[in-house]
């Protein structure tokens, strides 16, 4: 059917030609605090600094239409030499063709309108503001000169400055960001004894309807969700084509939204074999969250219903992690004849993180258990070698402004709808990213789930061409700005504009071909 | 799976009608070629609402109840409250504002030194006047005052002031080179920088404009523009407000302490007979005379017959010397008059002389028209760091004329800092020591305004803030002042016990966190600001025996 579907009107392009356009804002050119780059300039170039703050307009005279530009033009080029104006003229360039989409959609927006033209300048320079402010807090926390009397200043400061209910896209993600950085102050000399924020705790204070319509609106206003669901069930479906059983262990079911379109497309096979049976087992942990015992049970009793009135023969089973998160294959009830898929979702912008010794378990046992498919829908970092805090945190910082950005361009006029998604979700994920690599700051290189299980012997399996086009087309629906490239055979790579944001990935652990 | 292979995608269709369901939720702004025909995953809700009147159902159930306008069933409005009260962490768990001790080693080792518990306590929680005071020192300990210094300096560091944690930071990185590291700090300076908040603010506000004072005219030094000074005050408010900051500052008021008092010292051991004549090489605008004069009354053999004060004020033909922080006052300044009048009203016969645009090494006995029977006092306050010393060597030649004179006595007072000038270090290193010096300054001095504002408190700042674009010569370490006098010609002289004691007694009038530490070695009269040398005091006669001649 998706053959069937017209393609003509739609660019479908390689990957590095999608992306080549986006080149002349290259934050991945610029490592702002590892590694400064000393410019060799003499006198002049001081000068021209001491000018540009003097008069702010000489440096902050272009509006910047987004967060993701506004980072841009933090880097050297742009703003420190007197090639400034040729180097933005010459980027600019390259961007027009994102621009006058972005103004299509503004135009839409009496608000957005006149924010363009009338107070551009002064946004521009405070976003560039919160961001130095940002930089500053977080290198006062962690940095070689740690002075946390500077921290909580700066912090005090940004909270005059902004906040996550109101402003613009880079004021409130720069609100969320203190609250985070101001989170780690408090909680992080307390040797353990501090808010404990591996889960993004904050999220299980909103009220369940809260959580439960940013979530729909998270899934209509955004691809992310769908994305990752539509990749891994894509994938799957290709790799039981011919079973007669299927088995899904599934380490985050979450609502279990995915599987109600499995099962969709599962029943409408039409020319293919009669409908597989299909069980999943939902992992699921102690205590009271949204993953626990009896919020998983319910998932299984929907999707259970779910089934019968579709016609997919259907069972649904319940497996416990251990109290610290352990994944015991042992306690997988397994039947012969089953084609055995592990699915994991990671980091789709409503899930919080899980510890990563509980992730590799459940990878890691996956293997002894030889399944058929594995879907592993994981978060993009950065480019690599960017470590410790001050790296990472740069990077948490630009891959948040992307979604906000992302958000905002696609819905430019739904801006509660956005604010609650932003305090729900966003915040607290913002929040338990930077407790995680607050801890993790003396860690050397973080490696993606991806690459990890490469190592540990996991064979990548092709996405096939039909998946990718399925991942166009999803996409086709959203804001131009969205972006897949298929950045290995086995991996599809979700973005905005230049950003890589989120990744689905497939892999195998059986030797011989499908 | 390939191209090529026959088998249709089975999925799209659902996918469609997935991603048509859940667009049609915003229909304003999709001009909704979607109809939101039959969401297919409604019936799977809808499904859901009958399994919702079981008992045990606790689940996020009314997703689409609370968000959709298909679900209607009423009972699926069951709060779950169940759910949202179970997880509910205890609100507003309490914020930590105290930093662990582990965190903050140095500020254990100072404590440790202090032998006082309070002081940690107070270093650690954040609190930085009124108590963790050290102890006022005594005889006993004096031996370690060189070392806890030291250990104190690091710990007052970390907790006092922010600003320089910013600052420095971006003097290093234009001495670096690296504009963009340069750029960042100014940002943030330029944010939370402020000449009416707190001491650190101001410190940002000062220290930001130094910067981009240095930025665009390296190596210029310049009175900060816009602000008003000693020069561009007018003679009254000048006078008042340095007054007042006597009053409640002892920055100067203890130097002008203890050399009114050495002055006395000096007189009692010459004949009662001769006349007193003090050559005032110094920054205290005058204010200083009037209570040498009242005690001079007070002496036993009563005043000299003739007093004569003969002062020095700066050239100001230079940007240099202009900069130098307080040591100019308004050009119509002259505190003759007055202190003529006074010295009348109480039976003291004083002249006054003031010596104008003479340069300090052209001094010499003929200028200043002294004789060989009166007492001759130098007494140089805060003035002779402006000199150079590297090459030429102005200081040491300076001191040599002073021996030439043959005083009886040389009163020095000098900030008891490093030297900030380019030859003694990078731009990074004399701007840091020219930010230390300021911060002590504006620290002591916002305790002392009560951290109030007023035009008296800006200008004092203003004029402080001189130090930080002056790029001249300044400041060295009492021991190297020390050694320079020695080489002189001029040996040490202990500070009578009165002395001593009348500045600490003096000094009881002001802030705990001041304190006066003295070192039986080198003789002098240290001022400390929490923990950390501002400034000294020292006394010197010369050396009978010819030293280097």
């Amino acid at each position: 059917m998706v053959m069937g579907l017209d393609f003509s009107g739609y660019s479908y392009s390689t990957t590095t030609t999608s992306t080549e356009g986006d080149q002349g804002c290259n934050w991945n050119d610029w490592s702002p605090v590892v590694d400064w780059e000393a410019l060799s300039g003499d006198q002049e170039d001081f000068h021209y600094l001491i000018d540009s703050m003097m008069d702010e307009n000489v440096v902050l005279h272009q509006p910047v239409r987004s967060i993701h530009e506004g980072y841009n033009r933090l880097s050297p080029d742009t703003m420190m030499t007197d090639e400034e104006s040729n180097s933005t003229e010459d980027s600019k360039g390259l961007r027009q063709p994102v621009r006058s989409i972005h103004e299509g959609y503004n135009r839409l927006s009496p608000d957005t309108m006149m924010t363009d033209e009338e107070s551009n300048s002064t946004e521009d320079s405070k976003g560039l503001r919160l961001i130095h402010l940002l930089m500053a807090a977080a290198e006062a926390l962690t940095g070689a000169n740690k002075c946390r009397e500077l921290a909580r200043v700066i912090l005090v400061r940004l909270k005059e400055l902004v906040s996550p209910l109101d402003g613009t896209n880079m004021e409130r993600l720069a609100a969320y960001f203190a609250e985070a950085l101001e989170g780690l102050l408090d909680g992080a000399g307390g040797g353990g004894g501090g808010k404990k924020l591996l889960g993004g705790g904050k999220e299980e204070h909103h009220h369940q309807t809260d959580v439960l319509a940013a979530f729909q609106l998270l899934q209509d206003m955004s691809p992310y969700v769908k994305f990752g669901h539509f990749t891994a069930n894509q994938a799957i479906i290709e790799a039981v084509a011919h079973d007669r059983r299927v088995h899904i262990v599934d380490y985050d079911i979450m609502e279990g939204i995915q599987w109600a379109s499995l099962m969709q497309a599962l029943v409408s096979r039409k020319d293919g074999p009669p409908t597989p049976h299909l069980r999943i087992t939902a992992l699921s942990r102690g205590g009271s969250g949204r993953r626990s015992f009896c919020t998983v049970q319910e998932t299984g009793r929907r999707l259970t219903a779910f089934a019968a009135s579709i016609g997919q023969p259907f069972s649904f089973h319940q497996c416990r992690l251990d109290a610290d998160e352990t994944f015991k294959p042992s306690s997988l009830k397994l039947v012969r004849g089953e084609a055995l898929v592990i699915n994991c979702m990671l980091h789709l912008p409503h899930f919080s993180y899980r510890a990563s010794d509980s992730i590799a378990s459940f990878l890691t046992g996956s293997k002894t258990l030889n399944p058929r498919l594995i879907t592993l829908v994981e978060e993009e970092m950065g480019p690599t070698g960017e470590t410790g805090f001050m790296g990472r945190f740069m990077d948490s910082l630009h891959h948040y402004s992307a979604v906000y950005d992302s958000l905002e361009a696609g819905f430019p006029m739904q801006g509660r709808a956005r604010a609650l998604v932003e305090r729900v979700f966003l915040g607290p994920r913002i929040s338990g990213s930077l407790a995680r690599i607050y801890r993790a700051r003396s860690e050397g290189d973080v490696c993606s789930w991806g690459t990890w299980l490469a190592m540990v012997g996991f064979r990548p399996i092709n996405i096939s061409f039909a998946n990718h086009c399925q991942a166009k087309l999803l996409l086709g629906l959203y804001d131009d700005g969205y972006r897949v490239e298929e950045l290995s055979n086995n991996k599809l790579v979700l973005g905005w504009k230049s950003r890589r944001l989120l990744s689905a990935s497939i892999w195998s652990s059986q030797d011989s071909d499908l | 799976m390939t191209f090529d292979e026959p088998e249709p995608n089975p999925t799209a269709d659902h996918i469609l009608e997935w991603l048509e369901g859940s667009l049609s939720y915003f229909p304003s702004f999709f001009d909704d070629p979607y109809d939101a025909r039959d969401f297919s995953a409604d019936s799977w809700w809808v499904q859901t609402q009958c399994l919702d009147q079981e008992p045990i159902n606790n689940s996020p159930a009314s997703f689409n109840n609370s968000i959709t306008t298909t679900a209607t069933n009423a009972t699926t409005t069951k709060p779950m409250d169940s759910i949202v009260s179970n997880q509910l962490l205890p609100p507003d768990l309490p914020k930590k504002r105290k930093l662990p001790d582990d965190l903050n080693p140095n500020i254990s080792q100072s404590s440790r030194k202090n032998q006082n518990p309070r002081i940690h306590e107070a270093d650690v929680g954040g609190a930085v006047t009124g108590q963790g005071v050290p102890p006022r020192r005594t005889a006993a300990n004096k031996k370690t005052t060189g070392k806890s210094a030291v250990s104190n300096n690091i710990g007052n560091n970390k907790e006092g002031s922010w600003a320089e944690q910013l600052l420095y930071p971006c003097a290093a990185a234009v001495t670096a080179r690296n504009p963009s590291r340069v750029q960042h700090f100014l940002y943030v300076l330029q944010d939370l920088s402020s000449l009416t908040g707190d001491a650190n603010h101001r410190l940002a506000a000062h220290g930001l404009e130094a910067l981009k004072h240095h930025l665009s005219y390296p190596g210029i030094s310049s009175a900060p523009a816009g602000s008003t000074t000693f020069a561009s005050s007018n003679p009254k408010f000048f006078r008042d407000s340095l007054i007042k900051f006597n009053d409640i500052n002892p920055w100067f008021r203890i130097p002008n302490n203890v050399a009114n008092t050495s002055i006395l010292q000096i007189l009692a051991e010459q004949d009662c007979s001769s006349s007193l004549h003090i050559l005032d090489i110094g920054v205290s605008h005058g204010v200083q005379w009037p209570t040498l004069l009242e005690e001079l009354t007070r002496r036993s053999g009563g005043p000299p017959p003739l007093v004569r004060l003969t002062v020095v004020t700066p050239t100001g033909d230079n940007n240099q010397s202009k900069s130098t922080p307080f040591a100019n006052g308004p050009p119509n300044y002259d505190f003759s008059f007055q202190l003529l009048g006074f010295a009348k009203a109480i039976n003291i016969n004083l002249q006054i002389n003031r010596l104008e645009n003479i340069p300090l090494q052209s001094l010499n006995s003929q200028v200043i028209n002294s004789s060989a029977e009166e007492t001759l006092v130098v007494c140089a306050q805060f003035s002779l760091h402006n000199l150079n010393h590297n090459i030429p060597d102005d200081r040491t030649e300076f001191l040599r004329v002073l021996r030439s004179m043959e005083p009886k006595g040389v009163v020095l007072s000098e900030n008891n800092i490093d030297c900030s000038c380019n030859n003694c270090g990078d731009f990074a290193t004399g701007f840091s020591r020219r930010v230390e010096y300021l911060w002590r300054f504006l620290d002591s001095t916002s305790v002392a305004y009560k951290g109030r504002e007023s035009d008296e408190r800006r200008m004092m700042e203003a004029e402080a803030a001189k130090a930080l674009t002056n790029v001249g010569e300044m400041n060295e370490r009492k021991e190297k002042w020390c050694e320079r006098l020695r080489n002189a010609g001029f040996i040490g002289e202990l500070f009578g016990e009165e002395t001593i004691d009348g500045a600490r007694a003096l000094l009881r009038k002001y802030d705990s966190n001041w304190e006066i530490r003295t070192e039986e070695r080198d003789y002098c009269v240290c001022l400390w600001w929490k923990g950390k040398p501002v400034s000294f005091c020292s006394l010197w006669k010369i050396d009978q025996k010819p030293c280097d001649s």
